[in-house]
């Protein structure tokens, strides 16, 4: 199992988080969560993950995006690719994607949570190119 | 706040109107402080921040319509009247075009400039009062989004990616009278996620911010994008979809998601209240300087005492909980707000048992030179 890849999950909502890594893990993966920027940062440092799925609003209303703008700024981490996963949609006003915040928002992929479990994984799979996790 | 005693500066380099002015408002108990040319006019109103500014066209140095622009920028809010003794047209034009709120001839008596003292404070008072309902609806609208994006939409969230991962089978095996029960569940909380995106765009919705985004747009392609995206609905429903168009339609002045969420909106109702080999058309032409856009159905009708508050927020015709079509009876009322904030106009015609059309209309965009945004009016 030495090719199991490995992904950070960022988001304080722990039932979002722990559901979205049940799904992951079902598909293969080895996951660790954590709940905030903090942590998070801390859990990148110790050990690179393959991809980052980060959540937008935590403690600060930008939290994730600016999670996301140090990790793009960094030469570490920089490749790693970001997935940002928002419950704030386009109504709320903060309309954003990869493509419009190009400098700001540098995340790779963005999904509205709730996410379909097919949705997630083909995202990932995609992000991670050809040479999946375990998955069957 | 309601000001009717004025902070009022008065910029005129001959010293007698400048004192006759200050004496007759003074007199009224405002607050007037004088300047006696251009560049002192400016500096004092950097400190003093008055409601209202008298200026003096014709002075030495920097002259009236000079202060005017630089008050503007300045403070868009603080009225400013010009005053002048070779009145023409073309000079009144000029200021207002520039931000006077109005224009006194010289000379004048101490009533006349009580006046226009009097009436450019009630200017002031709505300027006063648009800024702090902005202020207030941006209060609202922050608290919003972080209050309902987050404490409401998020618990709905983990629950149902909780669901997604039961009905997944990632946490073993359930029956299937289980399963049903969870599909369920996750259903009614998806329609009820789906309540709250649409009553917070309708709640958070800035009609001018969208126009600051406008462009020309073609209700061509609105509606051509709109109708293939509708056309898997129409063709579970037995609907007949199409769309009847002149090829050179003028564009109108507009944002293209929420005209095509307002056609999807209009052509996705047209079909689900409707009957087996139904149909839906919609009709694009121009006339005068308008373009219309019809959404017409064959289907069941709505009936005549609903049709005054079809646009009512929550309201629904068929208001039964077990109705078959869902709706959380917001639908139109976003699409009243989207064809307003286009500067449009929508309504509805309607029969029962023989069909809708719902008729909007936009201004054309319009293709000469750029209109001068003058507030020559508001008096």
């Amino acid at each position: 199992m030495g090719g199991q890849k490995r992904l950070l999950i960022v988001d304080d909502d722990p039932d979002f988080a722990s559901a979205i890594k049940r799904i992951l893990v079902s598909a293969g993966y080895e996951v660790e969560k954590s709940g905030d920027v903090d942590e998070g940062m801390k859990a990148l440092e110790r050990s690179r993950p393959d991809l980052i799925l980060l959540d937008v609003m935590m403690e600060n209303f930008d939290d994730g995006f600016n999670m996301c703008r140090d990790i793009k700024e960094d030469d570490r981490y920089r490749d790693i690719p970001v997935i940002i996963l928002t419950a704030v949609t386009e109504v709320t006003g903060l309309k954003f994607s990869p493509e419009t915040d190009g400098d700001y928002l540098q995340a790779e992929a963005l999904l509205e949570k709730p996410v379909s479990s097919d949705v997630l994984l083909d995202k990932i799979n995609e992000l991670l190119g050809p040479e999946k996790g375990s998955r069957k | 706040m309601i000001i009717e005693r004025g902070r009022v500066l008065v910029v005129d380099d001959e010293e007698i109107i400048r004192d006759s002015c200050a004496r007759a408002l003074k007199k009224e108990g405002h607050i007037v402080r004088t300047a006696a040319d251009g560049h002192e006019g400016v500096k004092v109103f950097q400190e003093f921040h008055p409601d209202l500014v008298l200026i003096d066209l014709k002075m030495p140095g920097k002259d009236g319509i000079e202060v005017l622009k630089e008050m503007e920028e300045m403070d868009p809010d603080a009225v400013k009247i010009i005053v002048t003794g070779y009145a023409t047209i073309s000079l009144a034009v000029d200021a207002m075009k520039k931000g006077a709120y109005d224009f006194l001839a010289k000379p004048s008596t101490p009533d006349e400039i009580r006046l226009a003292v009097r009436r450019g404070l009630e200017k002031r008072n709505l300027l006063l009062e648009r800024a702090a309902l902005r202020r207030e609806q941006e209060k609202i609208r922050r608290n919003m989004i972080s209050l309902v994006s987050h404490e409401l939409r998020s618990p709905l969230a983990a629950t149902v990616q909780y669901l997604e991962v039961i009905l997944g089978g990632m946490a073993g095996e359930i029956s299937d009278d289980v399963k049903e029960m969870m599909a369920r569940c996750s259903e009614r909380l998806r329609e009820m996620l789906d309540l709250v995106h649409r009553w917070l765009s309708l709640a958070t919705f800035d009609s001018f911010k969208m126009s600051e985004q406008f462009e020309d747009t073609s209700l061509l392609d609105i509606a051509r994008e709109a109708i293939s995206s509708s056309k898997p609905l129409a063709d579970e429903n037995g609907v007949a979809l199409s769309l009847e168009a002149p090829a050179d339609l003028s564009p109108i002045k507009g944002s293209k998601i929420p005209l095509e969420e307002t056609f999807n909106n209009l052509i996705s109702n047209a079909i689900k209240y409707n009957r087996q080999n139904g149909w839906v058309k919609v009709i694009l032409y121009g006339k005068d300087e308008e373009i219309f856009a019809e959404i017409r159905d064959n289907g069941t009708g709505i009936g005549r005492e609903h049709l005054d508050r079809i646009f009512d927020e929550f309201y629904r015709v068929d208001g039964r909980r077990n109705s078959p079509i869902k709706g959380s009876g917001l639908g139109l009322s976003i699409v009243k707000k989207m064809v307003e904030a286009h500067g449009g106009f929508i309504e509805v015609d309607s029969t029962e048992g023989r069909g809708t059309t719902f008729t909007m209309r936009f201004p054309k965009a319009f293709q000469g030179t750029k209109r001068v945004q003058a507030d020559v009016g508001g008096k």
